[in-house]
């Protein structure tokens, strides 16, 4: 707690004061919120690409400059991300844009970097619509959201079957176009949808629309939720002795490790589709989750390895771009085929996505309080538990 | 009774229950809003700042000395009503003493200062979601009862319990001091007339102090109330805010018991709405019925504007 | 009136050859920032501050106009559309403004205030879950017109200098003098002879025609809205308050002073701050309403008012109008 502050009142006084620079560095502009709702996946993104820029100037910088990112706060407000854009371009003169984390303000920072034709890497954004825009200065490394379920529906295909599904989702860009691929999946499959409704973020009690899930007695619970919103539906299906095959989570708020904490005995059985675990094959995942934790005393999640990811793919395009201007990084990034931590990057177009990241996405589960990856199975690290046990029958 | 109807049956007793416990600690959240509005006349827009407060400081207490947040109580509604008197007293007091074209500067004075907490919140513990994970978080009382040869199963949560009995003995205590005793009295002499309470020989300065006091402490008890049951981030007063607004006016400036039949009738107008109309509109429903009372019952559900 | 014309002129030049001897797109942003604040406060000032009815949802105002002008557009109309768009979402909040005060004005004082938040609330609810209409919140994309950011300047400085010509006419009219007569005793108002539900609603309409016209240009600016957007309760309904009673509500100029230091100065604490800026912002906030509670201006026309009073009896109120 101390030590937070102490670091926020050395923060203050650092920007205040002038950097001593006698050596030459390359900067590159991150717009990020830093403050208001959004503020605690900024923080974690912020400090995941400051800890890859340390790793990485240790390592002898970029073409002999050291490489650092320039982190302004955005709010989460659009209007703002779209200022700080402008002010990298303009006055700045960064010839490399990464970052932001909410879908709305990275698509309005997108529309800027292209009005502008200076190379943009969103990192966390997840809605369809930023890729497919036909933008040549947009890049997305994190998949977009329509594929956040593909572990999940092959999941269903191979070992679930279901028949029956209630979908319950955050009322937010996200939350509509993630479950709106899983509505049409159940379409298309014939999975009969008994319940479908998206819902304020921020709610004290579900359990009156949980209760009428219970009445509905659908085979899969889906649900779209950011943090908290997953473990009180977790705790207050618990309560109310909810027992489909499964609950199933679209990704966010049921893979993150506050989660585990939070839902407690309530998250055990619990799967979601994710980006990433820290079981992943990736060369560096482990590593990255081992020392962000120590470093930070808090476990990051895929937010996190998503900017560290995007700092080695900045470092990668640097290096190999012929001149550090807008349209030589450009193609640089273009020619992207590198692993990362995250997983393998490289920009293709497909269907109507142009410069998108494509890459496997998993189904975790909670087992014994941890984190498991349990599909696909050549990525699984634990056996997957199917149909999970009743509440009343768990010990 | 078929199974389908016996079904049918516990969903809405169970709504209307999960309905009634809400309301509790909506009641609370209304209670030290109504209060201040009833005697100060200004809408206080720091009000899910000052929970927020009192929830890190629930999370303060049990985090590093083990303090179970019922008994944490006795330190927020304290520290709460000191805040809150402080408040009142070198910031709000020294604007309302000027005379000015409208009296919303004190409105825009309360914008500030939520800002300031929030983000203050915000450096010292980062942004972060915090909880207070006691062990009877998800405890929950189960009953059940037989109807026409079938079985009813309802359950109760232990914390929302807990928060609705304490809500429910808070609002009794406040109406009781507010009746009964001589600084209640005054108070409640300040907010029918407050020139005339001063000519009566009243500090209504010091009653203003009280008040905002006393309005903090009920607030901050309802965030503590609120920590077992959900979580703690610097921006999270907003949406309570506006929930105590529309309480404070379904019961009606001042009124006590208003205020709790308020918080009542959103949380179960939220928890009705929200299974037998549409989830996404689940919200709406309380501003709904705000506006419909604020038409045809303009003084509030109980009818009287005065505490 | 020359020595006036020239406080006024001078100024306005100096604004439109701005954008041709600096063509910095972040700066020009900041100041069409500030200009759509200009026009919001100058806006929310004229039911608020000159009329006295303070209202906690203008966003119900901003976010209608700037949703017509894009359903309207999106709706397959030729691009141009988002010329005459500015209008239609003008008219579009005008005409909710009917609605809204047919149901608000019933109720007075701290009522009315929280009456019409609600119904901003009930809307931004509305656009939120009408997914055919609004395409809920997932939000309406729009690639915007111009390339150019002066053209944008341009635009926004005309609004802005329509909207206060207009408060400026008509507070000097004889609606004007109905507004501040409402403000100061509505029941002795009343009693005058004075249609005071007829005039507050006057007020209301005019002050909602330019909220959403800056709605509608916001919608074209950015190329992209959502409910949580434009229906904001903290990040537009109170920060037009913010910006009015900043600068001073009632006077002419004060909400243009405080959209300017509401734009200017946080994006400065931001840049310049760093990681807390808002806690500055904050305390900027409280120090301002503690040392000038009428706003700046308000405060220092009110102390050369008294100044004025002592030395020959002029009429306050004027310098206030």
């Amino acid at each position: 707690m101390r030590k937070t502050f102490v670091a926020a009142v050395a923060a203050l006084a650092m920007t205040a004061g002038p950097a001593g620079a006698q050596e030459k560095v390359v900067k590159i502009g991150v717009p990020l919120p830093l403050t208001g709702a959004e503020a605690k996946f900024g923080e974690m993104e912020k400090q995941a690409y400051e800890m890859a820029a340390e790793e990485i100037n240790a390592k002898g910088g970029v073409k002999g400059h050291k490489l650092s990112f320039d982190i302004q706060d955005s709010g989460g407000k659009a209007e703002t991300a779209t200022a700080i854009v402008e002010k990298f371009v303009s006055i700045n003169k960064y010839p490399f844009v990464v970052g932001e984390y909410s879908s709305q303000c990275s698509y309005s920072v997108a529309a800027v970097a292209e009005k502008y034709k200076v190379p943009y890497l969103v990192v966390t954004g997840a809605a369809d619509k930023i890729t497919q825009q036909g933008w040549k200065y947009v890049f997305r490394l994190n998949p977009p959201s329509s594929l956040y379920n593909m572990g999940v529906f092959s999941f269903f295909e191979t070992v679930a079957k279901p028949k029956s599904i209630a979908i319950l989702y955050e009322n937010t860009d996200f939350g509509n176009s993630t479950s709106k691929a899983m509505k049409e999946y159940c379409k298309a499959k014939g999975i009969n949808i008994v319940l479908d409704e998206g819902y304020q973020a921020g709610a004290v009690d579900f359990k009156p629309i949980l209760q009428k899930v219970k009445s509905l007695r659908p085979d899969i619970v889906y649900m779209v939720s950011y943090l908290m919103d997953a473990s009180l539906l977790m705790r207050q299906s618990k309560e109310l002795d909810i027992n489909p095959q499964a609950f199933i989570g679209g990704g966010a708020g049921h893979t993150l490790p506050e989660f585990l904490q939070n839902a407690a005995e309530a998250s055990e059985y619990c799967m979601s589709a994710t980006l990433w675990t820290p079981q992943v094959k990736y060369p560096g995942a482990k590593e990255f989750f081992d020392k962000f934790k120590a470093k930070f005393g808090k476990e990051p999640d895929y937010h996190g390895v998503e900017a560290y990811a995007a700092a080695y793919v900045t470092a990668d395009t640097l290096k190999r771009a012929k001149e550090w201007t807008a349209e030589a990084i450009r193609t640089a990034l273009a020619a992207t085929n590198m692993m990362t931590a995250f997983g393998p990057i490289k920009f293709i177009a497909w269907d109507q996505f142009t410069n998108q990241n494509r890459m496997e996405t998993l189904v975790l589960q909670v087992q014994k309080k941890k984190y498991e990856t349990i599909w696909p199975k050549d990525a699984a690290s634990a056996k997957y538990v199917y149909p999970v046990p009743r509440w009343r029958d768990r010990k | 009774m078929t199974p389908q109807l016996a079904g049918q049956i516990e969903l809405f007793l169970q709504v209307v229950i999960a309905g009634i416990l809400l309301g509790g600690l909506y009641s609370l959240i209304g209670l030290g809003m109504s209060l201040i509005m009833g005697v100060m006349r200004i809408i206080n827009l720091a009000h899910g700042e000052l929970m927020m407060v009192a929830m890190y400081i629930t999370y303060l207490a049990f985090s590093l000395v083990h303090v179970d947040p019922y008994v944490s109580l006795f330190i927020v509604l304290p520290a709460l009503f000191l805040i809150g008197a402080g408040l009142q007293k070198y910031l709000i007091t020294p604007v309302m003493d000027v005379e000015s074209v409208l009296p919303q500067n004190q409105v825009l004075l309360t914008v500030g200062i939520g800002i300031v907490l929030s983000n203050l919140a915000q450096l010292i513990f980062s942004a972060d979601y915090m909880s207070v994970p006691v062990s009877y978080a998800s405890k929950t009382i189960y009953w059940d009862v037989n109807v026409g040869g079938q079985t009813i199963s309802l359950s109760f949560n232990f914390p929302f319990l807990v928060a609705f009995a304490i809500a429910i003995g808070l609002g009794a205590a406040l109406f009781l001091f507010l009746g009964k005793t001589d600084i209640g009295r005054m108070i409640r002499a300040t907010a029918q007339d407050k020139r005339a309470a001063a000519i009566m020989g009243i500090n209504t300065k010091r009653i203003t102090y009280i008040t905002f006091g006393l309005g903090a402490a009920l607030v901050g008890a309802a965030g503590t109330l609120l920590a077992p049951v959900y979580y703690i981030y610097p921006a999270i007063g907003g949406p309570f805010t506006s929930k105590a607004f529309i309480i404070t006016v379904l019961g009606g400036m001042g009124n006590i018991a208003g205020a709790v039949l308020g918080g009542l009738v959103l949380g179960l107008g939220e928890s009705l709405g929200s299974v037998y109309i549409s989830l996404g509109y689940k919200d709406a429903f309380g501003f709904v019925i705000f506006v419909l009372v604020l038409i045809f019952l303009p003084k509030g559900l109980l009818g009287k504007s005065s505490v | 009136m020359t020595k006036k014309a020239v406080f006024l002129v001078v100024p306005a030049l100096l604004v439109l050859i701005f954008p041709l001897a600096f063509e910095n797109p972040y700066i020009l942003h900041m100041l069409i920032l500030s200009m759509l604040w200009i026009v919001l406060g100058v806006s929310w000032n004229l039911l608020g501050g000159f009329t006295g009815q303070v209202s906690y949802g203008h966003a119900a105002f901003f976010g209608t106009g700037a949703y017509a002008t894009a359903i309207l557009v999106k709706s397959g109309q030729p691009p141009a559309t988002a010329w005459w768009g500015l209008l239609v979402g003008g008219l579009a909040a005008a005409l909710l403004a009917t609605f809204i005060g047919w149901i608000c004005f019933r109720l007075r004082g701290p009522y009315f205030s929280l009456s019409v938040l609600a119904l901003s609330e009930v809307l931004r609810l509305v656009a939120l879950n009408w997914k055919e209409v609004t395409n809920g919140a997932e939000g309406i994309l729009f690639l915007p017109a111009f390339n150019d950011k002066g053209a944008y300047y341009y635009i926004i400085f005309a609004i802005a200098a329509i909207t206060i010509f207009a408060v400026h006419r008509v507070m000097k009219s004889k609606l004007g003098f109905y507004f501040l007569a409402i403000r100061e005793d509505q029941d002795a108002a009343e009693s005058l002879g004075i249609d005071t539900t007829k005039y507050k609603l006057i007020s209301l309409m005019i002050s909602a025609f330019f909220t959403g016209v800056a709605g509608s240009f916001y919608m074209n600016y950015m190329g992209f809205i959502d409910p949580g957007i434009v229906f904001d309760l903290s990040k537009i309904s109170i920060m037009m308050i913010l910006v009015t009673m900043l600068g001073g509500a009632a006077t002419l100029w004060g909400p243009a002073l405080g959209a300017v230091i509401y734009i200017l100065v946080s994006e400065g604490f931001r840049v310049y701050v760093g990681s807390g800026h808002l806690v500055f912002f904050g305390v900027l906030i409280i120090v301002i309403i503690l040392f000038f509670p009428n706003g700046i201006v308000g405060s220092i026309l009110e102390a050369k008012g008294r100044r004025d009073r002592r030395t020959d009896n002029k009429d306050p109120k004027q310098v206030a109008a």
